[in-house]
């Protein structure tokens, strides 16, 4: 007798013989969304004295097609947080109508009981890890950004594992490979955030938008930027990449119509 | 057996438009015995009176604890009182869990409010047999709520139900204006002297028979937003009878007086 | 069903830039906490509902109409007409009064609402996709505008320009009635004016007991509520509330100068 937990169950193959499993089976397996179609890349976020400052590029990529450059992949909520999205953007418009619903329902009390950016993370950490584990995943990375229940700048991310991450700053996509390291620099670990200025925190973002445009190839020139303090959400839809620079590229070999 | 040919069911109006059946279990309420609940700035209070079916059982548990920011006290069928309170704690950790917030006290009590009224609206159910109210706080600070079979819900500064109930009600009316700025022992105080109120003369508050529940906002300085809801009972409850001794025995002249207002 | 309309009086004005609601609470406790237990509730961010009778049938009645607008965004990406909600909740209330199994509504509900004339950014929208041709739409259509329905316990609802319900209704009606609201002529402002004035008229029935008085108001999106259903603000309210009071001592006055007045008999019918 097959003692194995794998066995448990099971009718006895000595007795009834070898289970005939093709009556079990359809012809394939269930599956669900294998990989994102239309895709925004990184978002980029950092906590500074008094707030927290986020950027991300308008460019929705259909694979290496550059599709939309106007898609704005920053979502405001409640006038208090703002949701940053990397990933497939029709998720991200699936989600931005879930945060949309419960904001409806929010405001239907006009007591003083309102959802900050730390609930609305959790909110959305419990979706995401929901949905992977329906092996149906929503394929986002997302940044949450605003205050928390003591008031103090939240910054926070989540992904389409379910995954949840917190830094002072944090990035997505192609992001936390290239603005990482140099937000890193510019404000280092032992930094405490309230020495980090709006002004200072927001020049960094430009910075790093700057060269996520020279070195990401699915990025463009044209970005969304929020700051988030306790005055509210300010956020600019149409900004651009100034004082651009491409005379290094004819150097590059291989690089555009070259002779030899 | 039946007052008249409209209380079959919870289905049917009267011609004046009343519903019996929910008339009936208002009734279930006003047999219960009494709990009073008070609110001031910072807290929000639940006092109860417990009766024993018999000499040799325990006592019924009157306040019962919902979530660490709520609780809420009950007059009635305790086995209804159940099945709300386990659907409350369920909607509260419900709360925690998906957003990590204390669910909002309107919020909930509005939610059990629709499901009472469900129950006088379909044919096959009745209405729950019990009063609730409801106390304890959120970010828009202390509340108190009082809840009925009918499916009403209200929200109330102070509020008695229960047997007798009128009589704390009568002390809650009378001193309704002190109860704004009280402390906390102060506020628990009031909810003593007015369950006071209720008992008939041969009968004492005691250490069986008397339980108190109390949240309110932290104080300054302290650690966290919330005073979490915490439970009196049995002996925890012996220094707040204490206290009450000492304040109705140098005001013994007061007391007296309102007693007699009363009857 | 006739006893159902017992409950305060509730009124609905629709005015030529906004829709204002207003009810009659009667305080039945001087334990009730003031200015808590709202009786007007909004449905989705743009619509206002206000109802008279059983007060848990309304809340029954409103978290229907909630899911009445959630469901239709759900399909339509977008906000629910008014119309389209009164016709819905026409349907539901309709329904309870088919089967053994249920009891009608106890309540008479007024909804008012604003639906936006300009298009609406679809929920979810994230850019604007290329612009070429009209896309379909028509140059110069005008939709949109102040909407205000009242639904009665049968189910049978109409719209009005001037709605009344509850127990002083006979009296508001007479009042709504002389403001002339098919002319469109009445703002926003002075329908939050008028509103209170025809409450404190229609409390003079249960004159006896106290009420409080609660106002909402719905505007265009560039109204005073930037097309959203709120409550009207305190300031406003205060200063609706006494000019309705001096108003009221007026009458009085007058009314013990002339013999009798029966203003409100003859407009009824």
């Amino acid at each position: 007798m097959n003692h194995l937990p794998q066995a448990w169950g099971r009718p006895r193959d000595d007795v009834y013989g070898t289970y005939d499993r093709s009556y079990l089976q359809t012809s394939t397996p269930n599956s669900h969304t294998q990989s994102p179609a239309v895709t925004g890349t990184s978002v980029l976020a950092i906590k500074f004295n008094g707030g927290v400052a986020m950027a991300a590029d308008k460019l929705a990529s259909y694979g290496s097609l550059a599709r939309f450059t106007d898609v704005k992949r920053i979502r405001v909520f409640d006038k208090t947080t703002v949701v940053g999205f990397g990933g497939d953007i029709s998720d991200m418009q699936y989600i931005d109508r879930l945060l949309d619903s419960i904001d409806v329902e929010e405001n239907y009390s006009s007591n003083g009981n309102t959802l900050n950016a730390k609930n609305v993370h959790t909110y959305l950490a419990k979706v995401l890890y929901k949905r992977r584990s329906k092996f149906d995943p929503l394929w986002n990375q997302i940044l949450v950004a605003g205050f928390d229940d003591d008031s103090k700048p939240f910054l926070s991310s989540a992904d389409l594992l379910g995954t949840t991450f917190s830094a002072p700053h944090l990035a997505t996509g192609f992001g936390a490979h290239l603005a990482i390291p140099i937000l890193r620099r510019l404000f280092p670990e032992e930094m405490p955030v309230e020495n980090i200025g709006k002004e200072e925190a927001v020049a960094a973002l430009r910075e790093c938008m700057k060269v996520l445009f020279y070195r990401d190839a699915r990025s463009l020139d044209q970005y969304s930027l929020a700051v988030v303090t306790s005055d509210g959400v300010e956020l600019k839809e149409d900004e651009k990449l100034e004082a651009q620079s491409w005379n290094f590229a004819e150097n590059i070999r291989g690089y555009g119509t070259q002779v030899n | 057996m039946f007052r008249n040919n409209y209380d079959n069911d919870s289905v049917t109006f009267s011609p004046q438009g009343r519903i019996f059946q929910v008339e009936y279990a208002q009734e279930a309420v006003k047999q219960g015995s009494v709990v009073v609940g008070i609110v001031s700035k910072t807290h929000a209070v639940l006092v109860g009176l417990k009766r024993n079916a018999e000499e040799l059982s325990s006592y019924q548990k009157k306040v019962i604890a919902i979530d660490s920011h709520m609780g809420i006290a009950i007059a009635g069928l305790a086995s209804d009182a159940r099945v709300l309170s386990n659907f409350m704690k369920q909607q509260s950790l419900g709360s925690r869990l998906t957003y990590g917030r204390a669910i909002p006290l309107e919020r909930i009590v509005l939610h059990i409010g629709d499901r009472a009224q469900t129950n006088t609206q379909h044919y096959g159910r009745r209405p729950y047999g019990v009063g609730l109210l409801i106390a304890g706080v959120d970010d828009s600070g202390p509340h108190l709520f009082e809840f009925q079979p009918s499916g009403m819900t209200q929200e109330m500064v102070a509020c008695a139900i229960g047997a007798r109930s009128q009589m704390a009600r009568t002390y809650l009316e009378k001193n309704l204006e002190q109860f704004a700025d009280c402390g906390r022992d102060q506020l628990i105080g009031h909810g003593l002297k007015a369950l006071k109120e209720t008992l008939s003369q041969d009968k004492e508050l005691t250490v069986e028979n008397t339980t108190v529940g109390i949240a309110g906002l932290a104080r300054e300085g302290s650690v966290g937003k919330i005073e979490n809801f915490k439970l009196y009972d049995g002996q925890d409850i012996v220094p707040l009878l204490e206290a009450l001794e000492a304040a109705t025995s140098g005001t013994e002249a007061v007391g007296a007086e309102s007693m007699e207002v009363d009857s | 069903m006739k006893a159902v309309e017992n409950g305060g009086t509730a009124i609905g004005i629709r005015c030529k830039d906004g829709v204002v609601l207003a009810v009659e609470k009667i305080t039945t406790s001087k334990l009730l906490k003031p200015g808590a237990n709202k009786r007007t509730a909004t449905v989705d961010r743009n619509i206002g509902i206000v109802s008279a009778g059983l007060v848990p049938d309304g809340r029954h009645f409103i978290s229907r109409a909630r899911d009445e607008a959630s469901s239709w965004r759900n399909i339509y990406k977008g906000p629910i007409p008014t119309s389209a909600l009164a016709n819905r909740l026409g349907g539901y209330v309709q329904a309870y009064t088919l089967y053994s199994s249920v009891r009608p509504f106890g309540v008479t509900a007024i909804i008012g609402g604003w639906d936006p004339e300009s298009e609406l950014l679809v929920d979810g929208q994230v850019g604007t996709g290329p612009k070429s041709g009209s896309g379909g739409k028509v140059e110069g259509v005008k939709a949109g505008g102040p909407a205000l329905y009242m639904i009665e316990p049968s189910g049978l609802y109409w719209g009005y320009h001037g709605a009344a319900t509850g127990k002083g209704r006979q009296a508001a009606k007479a009042e709504l009635e002389k403001l002339d609201l098919s002319a469109g002529n009445l703002s926003l402002y002075d329908g939050v004016k008028e509103a209170a004035r025809i409450i404190f008229i229609a409390h003079e029935d249960s004159k006896d007991k106290d009420f409080e008085l609660e106002m909402t108001w719905v505007s265009s999106l560039d109204g005073p509520t930037k097309g959203r259903h709120e409550e009207v603000p305190t300031g406003l309210l205060e200063d609706a509330k006494k000019a309705a009071m001096r108003s009221r001592e007026r009458e009085v006055e007058d009314d013990e100068d002339r013999p009798k007045s029966h203003d409100g008999e003859r407009m009824e019918e």
